[in-house]
């Protein structure tokens, strides 16, 4: 088999298109999530169970079914009620799924921090809720930033998944021009690179940020 | 009680205090008064309730029974409940400095910060009167030019120096020190006792829980021996420490000092 690359070459433009509409959608997802994460933690971690409880059957919903089938069930689902922009359903999607993720990561160490600096502020005059937002979550979050960041990584790879819902993504904007160009094996070959490139960005950066924190911790 | 004491005003009082953990009464019947300006110091073995009472007195421990006042006014208040015992109890505990034997130092902000952060959120202080203040506090531990590193890049006596200062900056009333050297290596020991002896200098009201034996007989005015949730003893440190009346008392001495030295 011969290798031809000038369509991917020719295509290349749309192909970044999909790049600029996949990380349009993965800046969304991420701030949706950590924050929305930290949010889902802290209340199922801090208030009755009557908030809690629900909160942690969402993330147990969102963490035992699979994204494809959260996609189609608020795109095809939802959409027998209300029409939503497929972009607009995949953030949304994407960012519950990782929601409960980073939610649960956010548990565990804000569950983590020592009884001992809880205490600490509070003997300082500090309540309980200026406690947990000035002493305990970010100290939680400094503690997150390696599991996050390998949330994140595999949710930039999970956008490519919208393309089942017509999100014109990387792997979306490549089917028009595999299907004229027959040429898919070197369209795959390009955005796995892309992936590669853009991953290995997120990793440096995550790294940084953890040097950064190191000696916060 | 001496008679010095007596005639002071009270600055903590705790009356008939009673602690129990499920069937274990850790707190018997505690009753301590300490006058402004005084030191106290607490000795007895572990599990004596020593640590529970002073952890009390800032109502970490939640007492069962009895009361416990800060300058007059009721800490514990079995009446009040919800946001309105939180803002409560939050205006006493600024009056009230402690200092845990962990440090327990923010470890996500820099030392200046750990001594300021308290002064700005709770009082309000812009950022740079905070700043002065917060570096007069380490110069009075003498860790100034360790300012703006974080705690762990502190040895264990600086982080207690930087703890100390920590609670100094909201200008407390009294001064309540759980165990502050247990958790230290011997060498770092003692610039830690330095800078309470300062403290002591300057007439600050502290309530000291110690195995510091020869510490507190030097600083204290009053020292307490508790075995059992109860005192056992209390007297002037010179007569706990030299010539104790209780048998009790003197085994414990005995066997601590022994050890030590």
């Amino acid at each position: 088999m011969e290798f031809d690359f000038t369509p991917v070459v020719t295509y290349f433009p749309t192909l970044l298109k999909g790049v600029g509409v996949g990380s349009l959608v993965a800046i969304a997802v991420a701030l949706m999530s950590v924050i929305g994460g930290l949010v889902v933690a802290v209340i199922s971690i801090y208030t009755k169970k009557l908030v809690s409880w629900p909160l942690r059957f969402f993330i147990w919903l969102f963490m035992t079914t699979p994204l494809l089938l959260q996609l189609y069930f608020l795109y095809f689902g939802l959409g027998e009620w209300i029409l939503i922009p497929a972009i607009v359903v995949g953030i949304l999607g994407l960012g519950f799924h990782y929601m409960a993720y980073n939610a649960d990561i956010f548990i565990a160490t804000i569950k983590s921090v020592s009884d001992g600096q809880y205490e600490a502020s509070r003997s300082l005059g500090f309540g309980h809720w200026n406690t947990i937002l000035y002493i305990i979550v970010p100290q939680a979050f400094i503690r997150s930033i390696p599991q996050l960041g390998n949330n994140m990584i595999l949710m930039v790879k999970d956008t490519s998944v919208l393309s089942a819902i017509g999100v014109a993504e990387l792997v979306y904007a490549s089917q028009y021009a595999i299907s004229v160009s027959f040429r898919p094996f070197e369209f795959f070959i390009v955005i796995a690179l892309m992936y590669y490139v853009i991953n290995i960005l997120m990793e440096l950066g995550q790294a940084w940020l953890e040097r950064q924190t190191a000696y916060r911790r | 009680m001496s008679t010095e004491q007596s005639t002071d005003t009270p600055m903590v009082e705790v009356r008939n205090v009673h602690k129990r953990f499920g069937d274990l009464e850790v707190l018997k019947g505690i009753n301590l008064t300490v006058n402004r300006g005084k030191i106290i110091s607490i000795i007895g073995p572990s599990g004596s309730g020593k640590s529970t009472l002073l952890r009390s007195v800032n109502h970490l421990e939640v007492i069962d029974e009895g009361a416990i006042l800060l300058d007059g006014v009721q800490v514990n208040r079995p009446d009040m409940k919800g946001l309105a015992f939180e803002r409560h109890i939050n205006t006493i505990r600024q009056n009230m400095g402690m200092v845990f034997q962990h440090f327990n130092l923010f470890p996500h902000l820099s030392t200046i910060d750990n001594v300021t952060l308290a002064p700005r959120k709770l009082k309000g202080m812009d950022k740079k009167a905070a700043r002065e203040l917060g570096m007069q506090q380490l110069e009075r531990v003498g860790l100034a030019e360790k300012a703006d590193v974080f705690p762990n890049w502190l040895s264990g006596g600086q982080k207690q120096r930087v703890a100390i200062a920590r609670a100094l900056a909201m200008k407390p009333k009294v001064m309540l020190f759980d165990e502050a050297t247990s958790a230290l290596d011997p060498e770092l020991v003692e610039e830690v006792n330095r800078v309470m002896r300062s403290l002591a200098d300057e007439h600050m009201t502290m309530l000291i829980v110690t195995h510091e034996m020869s510490f507190a007989r030097d600083v204290s005015d009053w020292a307490l021996f508790m075995d059992g949730g109860v005192v056992v003893e209390e007297c002037t440190p010179d007569k706990l420490f030299s010539n104790p009346d209780q048998e009790r008392t003197r085994n414990f001495l005995q066997k601590h000092l022994g050890n030590n030295h």
